[in-house]
């Protein structure tokens, strides 16, 4: 069985479809990127997988430790806690807080919370405290993001809060994490940045990925496998190589001279 | 764990200290009933505020109706106190208000914790309006007369101890996984529910700790002033507790006894101008808004921990 | 149904001060997303202002309308200027504390200068009652209603035909594009704050003629009951505004008349309540979900 089985899905807003009947297999260890024209609904696909919205028909399955469980109609911190992470096109960080915290926030629903130990403040409180504290903080040296351990998240340089936000999507101990457009805004060194964090994310930490992204170059980098949105449906699935050369693909990006440069 | 330890007993020793300090000054006799009776207000107003400033300036959710949840403790202490003059009766009686008050925030939060900003506000104020349109018809709450000479079991040492006990139980939930579970929701609530946080049970969890800590700010209230009615629990006096709130900073515990106690003393002070007192107080509020839009203290917390020393947030 | 059809044409009364209340309140809140807490008093204000205009000078009643809408407008961009926009870029809270202040300063500064006890509004229009089909209707209900209407199909041709309504829509959607075609807020805020205080004034007079008596506290209830009509009808929505307060005052009217007036106020907020978990905006209120 595929990590994230998708069959079929539909979502439609009053009379409009935004996505049609959309099917996709996600293996365990890939990377997977999902491309297509501004309005194709890719974050509304997105959306849909991490429980935001509910799909209007079809069927989106995980693999998880406990079984194969039903993603559509389940709330976003239930799909959370089963394993999928995400970003946002927006970063969207608890911006008045802490970088630590924000991180700690992420590690909090695979802690559990007892009140009378946190009002009595046991011993076992503080462990827990303790283990949080110091499992964010190596985490967030392990990105290199040490230095800023107690700036309030918002002040930060966007880069580095795309990063952040990466990390904090980390933290939760996904098996699959999406990413909605992380190079959006960047420049090329940022991007390069970027693409190395991606990498190691999916090698070191064993975590599926897949990501929105309209920078090609990068996706023609990392993805091994591209899926294409247009129109809310999916026109085509390949590997970078079979998608550059996909007609339907390079007539959807009118020209495609974008597609053709990634090889 | 050892900074805990440290910061922990140094907040003990305040704490000690004030009520020694309370009960050398009431021995020696220079606290009068007048100062003891603004002293405590300043007391139960803490409590008030502080589980207030939980709900709106915590977990960020703008409720208008700490007052009806007030009501139902103070009315609880009134009708059991009166059947059972003891202290036991009295702890019973705040035990009740408590629970009731919990199960009133769960009915009214569950539905109206899904709105936003200030829909939120006026659909608490209006579930507040509406316990006190029901205490206001009901016959073992004696209408709108209200009840008179409730036993006095709430003396300032009982107060006093109760401040620091709530103040200690929302500081812990406040500077835990709880509290930056709440936090997340504040900041962000798409987000926190992307990284697994359940924003409905957190925001609920707030409001209902919030309504039991006005339970008890209503019992203390009740059983110390021993006359309650109707007109005490109305929409201006949620406000008021507002006003501490975001006087002190919302998202400041510090700030927020800063303002009761500052408040107090404007109040005590102003006693002496007669109809120009609330004149006074409402430019000095005017004043200190347009001056201190963040409230006297942002988010700044007074914290005695040496790692944990947070800066003091910009204010919003 | 006799009883219940009489309560409406009642109730329209009250409705139409709530109507007009409440349209100040979604104004402001439309353009500056601030629960203006002062409103109510502004409504005082021009009550007295009637009082003393009709009582001292013995003018027209008209008169009095007209010169207490002037006098409220310009208190209204008075009270902005130094109160509210010190506190333009300030959390919102803050500045909904600062509305409560003003709205005690307006309350207690009126009953310090002069006094807090209720005196009775000159009759300068007799009532007369007519009987129509059954029905009784004053002359006074009738003058409410249309002075009313007309106000609020004065207000409906100033937002969608001049220029200044136009800005005002503008800087009610998005303040900085508004800014940058420019538009200057700080007019539009003023001229918003013209417009609901001039309404709440005529509301003061109205209702001094209609229920007699007047008092500093007089605002404090109507104002918020009219902030709930604003928030029933959907925030920022003129037609809401307008809608909410006939819904409320004949909702208050109906419950009294009905012998429940001990619950009138609770089956306000039960409708409020009701409403905002089926329409979580109010009834013509934009329905915004956050994209994400």
């Amino acid at each position: 069985m595929s990590l994230l089985n998708v069959e079929h899905v539909t979502q439609q807003f009053g009379g409009l479809t935004a996505v049609d009947d959309v099917s996709m297999q996600i293996e365990k260890g890939e990377l997977i990127a999902l491309i297509g024209p501004n309005g194709a609904g890719k974050t509304t696909l997105f959306n849909m997988l991490t429980g935001v919205n509910t799909p209007t028909s079809g069927k989106i399955t995980m693999e998880t430790a406990k079984g194969t469980v039903d993603i559509a109609g389940k709330r976003t911190d239930q799909v959370a806690a089963l394993g999928m992470s995400r970003t946002f096109q927006n970063i969207r960080l608890f911006s008045e807080m802490t970088v630590l915290d924000n991180i700690k926030i992420a590690m909090t629903h695979k802690s559990h919370e007892n009140f009378i130990e946190t009002m009595l403040r046991l011993p076992s409180f503080y462990k827990t405290e303790d283990a949080i504290d110091s499992k964010s903080r190596a985490l967030l040296k392990d990105f290199n993001l040490d230095p800023y351990v107690r700036s309030t998240a918002g002040s930060l340089p966007y880069g580095l809060q795309r990063r952040v936000e990466i990390v904090r999507a980390l933290a939760t101990k996904p098996q699959l994490l999406f990413l909605d457009e992380p190079a959006a805004g960047m420049n090329p060194e940022e991007t390069a940045d970027l693409s190395a964090v991606i990498q190691r994310i999916r090698n070191e930490y064993g975590v599926t990925i897949i990501l929105i992204e309209h920078d090609m170059s990068l996706v023609m980098k990392l993805a091994q496998r591209i899926y294409v949105l247009d129109h809310g449906s999916m026109i085509a699935e390949g590997t970078p190589a079979e998608i550059s050369q996909n007609a339907e693909v390079v007539s959807a990006y009118l020209g495609g001279e974008v597609v053709a440069e990634g090889k | 764990m050892k900074r805990n330890i440290r910061s922990n007993a140094i907040w003990l020793a305040i704490m000690i200290a004030g009520f020694v300090i309370m009960d050398g000054l009431e021995a020696a006799g220079l606290i009068n009933t007048f100062i003891e009776n603004a002293i405590v207000t300043v007391g139960i107003n803490i409590i008030l505020a502080t589980g207030l400033n939980l709900i709106i300036g915590f977990a960020g959710q703008f409720s208008l109706g700490h007052a009806g949840f007030m009501a139902i403790g103070a009315y609880a202490t009134g009708i059991i106190t009166q059947q059972i003059a003891s202290p036991l009766g009295f702890w019973l009686s705040m035990g009740i208000g408590i629970i009731i008050a919990i199960i009133a925030a769960i009915i009214i939060g569950v539905p109206t914790l899904r709105l936003r900003g200030d829909y939120l506000a006026i659909a608490t104020m209006g579930a507040s309006e509406i316990i006190r349109v029901i205490i206001n018809n009901l016959k073992i709450t004696n209408g709108p007369a209200g009840m008179f000479n409730i036993p006095q079991y709430a003396t300032w040492p009982v107060v006093y101890v109760m401040v620091c006990i709530t103040t200690i139980m929302i500081a812990n939930f406040v500077h835990s996984r709880a509290g930056r579970a709440v936090m997340s929701v504040r900041e962000d609530d798409i987000a926190a529910e992307a990284m697994g946080i359940n924003t409905t049970k957190w925001k609920l969890a707030a409001f209902v700790f919030g309504a039991a800590t006005a339970a008890i700010g209503g019992t203390l209230h009740a059983s110390y002033i021993q006359t309650i009615a109707p007109g005490d629990f109305g929409i201006m006096n949620s406000i008021s507790i507002l006003i501490i709130v975001v006087l002190g900073g919302s998202g400041s515990l510090t700030g927020t006894i800063l303002a009761a106690g500052v408040l107090g003393i404007i109040d005590t002070v102003l006693q002496n101008f007669g109809t120009l007192r609330m004149v006074i107080y409402a430019l000095a509020l005017i004043l200190l808004m347009v001056f201190k839009p963040g409230g006297l203290l942002g988010r700044w917390e007074l914290s005695f921990k040496k790692v944990n020393k947070k800066k003091g947030a910009p204010a919003e | 149904m006799h009883t219940i059809i009489q309560q409406l044409i009642n109730g329209l009364s009250l409705g139409s001060i709530y109507a007009l209340l409440a349209l100040g309140y979604t104004m402001v809140y439309g353009v500056i997303k601030l629960i203006n807490f002062a409103h109510g008093d502004i409504y005082m204000l021009g009550a007295f202002w009637g009082y003393y205009v009709l009582k001292f000078w013995h003018l027209n009643f008209f008169v009095a309308l007209l010169t207490a809408m002037v006098f409220c407008a310009i208190l209204g961009v008075v009270i902005e200027f130094l109160a509210y926009r010190p506190l333009r870029h300030a959390p919102r809270i803050t500045a909904l504390i600062t509305a409560i202040g003003v709205s005690y300063l307006l309350e207690n500064g009126m009953s310090y200068l002069f006094g807090a006890s209720a005196r009775n509004f000159p009759q300068a229009i007799e009532q007369q009652n007519y009987h129509i089909g059954g029905f009784a209707i004053s002359n006074i209900q009738v003058l409410i209603l249309v002075t009313a209407i007309v106000l609020m199909l004065a207000l409906q041709l100033v937002i969608k035909r001049s220029k200044m309504g136009k800005a005002m829509r503008a800087v009610a959607v998005d303040q900085d594009a508004a800014e940058l075609m420019g538009i200057n807020p700080n007019h539009v805020i003023s001229f918003t704050f013209a417009l609901g205080s001039a309404l709440a004034g005529a509301a003061g007079v109205l209702i001094g003629l209609y229920y007699n008596t007047i008092d500093p506290l007089m605002g404090m209830t109507p104002g918020i009951k009219a902030f709930v009509a604003a928030v029933v009808g959907g925030i920022g929505s003129i037609p809401g505004a307008s809608l909410g307060g006939f819904l409320i005052g004949i909702l208050e009217t109906i419950v009294q008349a009905v012998g429940l007036s001990a619950y009138k106020d609770a089956a306000v907020y039960i409708v409020l309540i009701i409403i905002l978990l089926v329409m979580p905006s109010g009834i013509f209120g934009k329905r915004t979900k956050e994209k994400v």
